[in-house]
């Protein structure tokens, strides 16, 4: 038995240490863990900023989901050099903050934009782990051509930038439940991600010829056109069908217009069609 | 916890999060092109899962699938624009409850409850701010110069 007055550490009630440890042997592991903290705090910062009739409460979101990222980083399992760690929770600060902004911006511009900020992350996550080619190529491919071919559809599908569908979600109850889904989909994901803590380390027996290797550029070509040839090719004519379908389907889908535009009689404009279709 | 294994599960939290961060945002979302986008980010969470993992075997393998991964995703978003482009151009909206008219029968239509005004500080776009100086204009030679 502790005596009271040699417990009275910091102005503290001389209970309070002793509670404290009482209730963390209480508690179930996982509430104190921080990963579990950081999907809570996580799932109700999504469902503050997601679209929805009110703004109020976005100030709160920001705040949760900082929370939610700090919790995230307490939660991490590697060690290593500060500067190490430092750049490695910047990055995947960044990818997750700018893909929480794109998944919850009220303008299609923005969102584009954002996505593109979280690529950037992304990019720099490859690198880190030693992946140089998929860091450009995802910055040339993704950040460069898709995001832009997005704005390009942005711009000419909806040149105001935003509508009012894009400060709606599907009514007041089927946001609570898809965050809650998406919040035990993690949750299972996560837990799966635990096991890895008892598993013994990998069989390395490969180490040397693969991604740590020094000639990395090198030998991934090696490794993608000896092995993985015939896997470029079909790549390659994916590509080509894609890019003539996607012309196909544009050419034929305009005749198609015109020919329903003269049987209707009416002008080819299709916003003339829309005030005509949309309730007001 | 190996230090291969501790870094691994770290890059495996933050490819589950984009990934979930990307299915509520196309379930939540109603614009085309925005739940188009997080497919993107979907497939960008199972991308940095495959390097992981690429990089904790020591092996070729996980960055391989990523690279066959952009190419698929670049068709896919040829495909996909193209796609929307369509539907932007029957429907002249892109949102995706117009598309409800392709519901199974019986099943009631889902009604807007109440929308949203907008606000001042939607319709505010960002402003370049002005670089360099101006050009001086002669007017001289703006009113003499022959206009071919």
């Amino acid at each position: 038995m502790i005596p009271p007055a040699t417990n009275a550490v910091g102005g503290l009630p001389w209970f309070a240490p002793a509670l404290m440890a009482d209730l963390t042997d209480r508690l179930p592991s996982w509430a104190t863990a921080p990963l579990v903290w950081a999907v809570v705090l996580g799932a109700v910062s999504l469902l503050l900023l997601l679209p929805r009739s009110g703004r109020n409460g976005r100030r709160l979101g920001i705040a949760l989901g900082t929370a939610a990222l700090v919790a995230l980083i307490a939660s991490g399992q590697a060690s290593g050099t500060l500067t190490v760690r430092s750049t490695f929770w910047i990055l995947a600060s960044m990818t997750l903050g700018a893909a929480t902004a794109a998944v919850s911006s009220r303008s299609a511009v923005y969102s584009a934009v954002w996505f593109a900020l979280s690529l950037v992350g992304i990019a720099g996550l490859f690198m880190f782990q030693n992946a140089q080619f998929l860091g450009v190529a995802t910055i040339v491919v993704y950040a460069g051509a898709i995001v832009v071919t997005f704005l390009f559809v942005v711009m000419l599908a909806q040149p105001q930038g935003h509508d009012t569908y894009d400060r709606l979600s599907w009514g007041p109850f089927a946001k609570p439940i898809i965050v809650l889904t998406v919040a035990v989909f993690l949750g299972g994901i996560l837990a799966v991600c635990q096991e890895l803590r008892d598993s013994p380390p990998p069989v390395a027996a490969s180490r040397g010829q693969g991604p740590e290797d020094a000639a990395h550029m090198a030998a991934l070509g090696n490794q993608l056109f000896g092995r993985h040839l015939v896997a470029v090719e079909v790549a390659g004519t994916l590509l080509l069908a894609a890019l003539v379908g996607a012309v196909a389907m544009v050419i034929h889908g305009r005749e198609q217009i015109a020919g329903e535009v003269e049987m209707r009689g009416g002008s080819p404009d299709a916003s003339a069609r829309r005030r005509e279709g949309e309730s007001p | 916890m190996t230090e291969a294994t501790a870094q691994l599960y770290d890059f495996l939290v933050i490819g589950g999060i984009l990934f979930a961060l990307g299915l509520a945002g196309l379930l939540a979302r109603r614009n085309m092109i925005v739940m188009f986008l997080c497919v993107e980010m979907m497939l960008q969470g199972v991308s940095l899962s495959l390097v992981a993992w690429g990089r904790y075997h020591g092996d070729w393998g996980g960055q391989m699938l990523v690279v066959f991964m952009i190419a698929v995703a670049a068709c896919e978003a040829a495909i996909g624009l193209a796609l929307i482009l369509m539907l932007f151009h029957h429907s002249g909206t892109l949102d995706i409850t117009f598309w409800q008219e392709s519901r199974e029968e019986g099943q009631p239509a889902y009604v807007d409850s109440q929308v949203p005004e907008e606000r001042d500080e939607d319709r505010v776009w960002p402003r370049l701010t002005l670089a360099g100086l101006q050009p001086e204009v002669d007017e001289e030679a703006q009113q003499h110069r022959s206009r071919v």
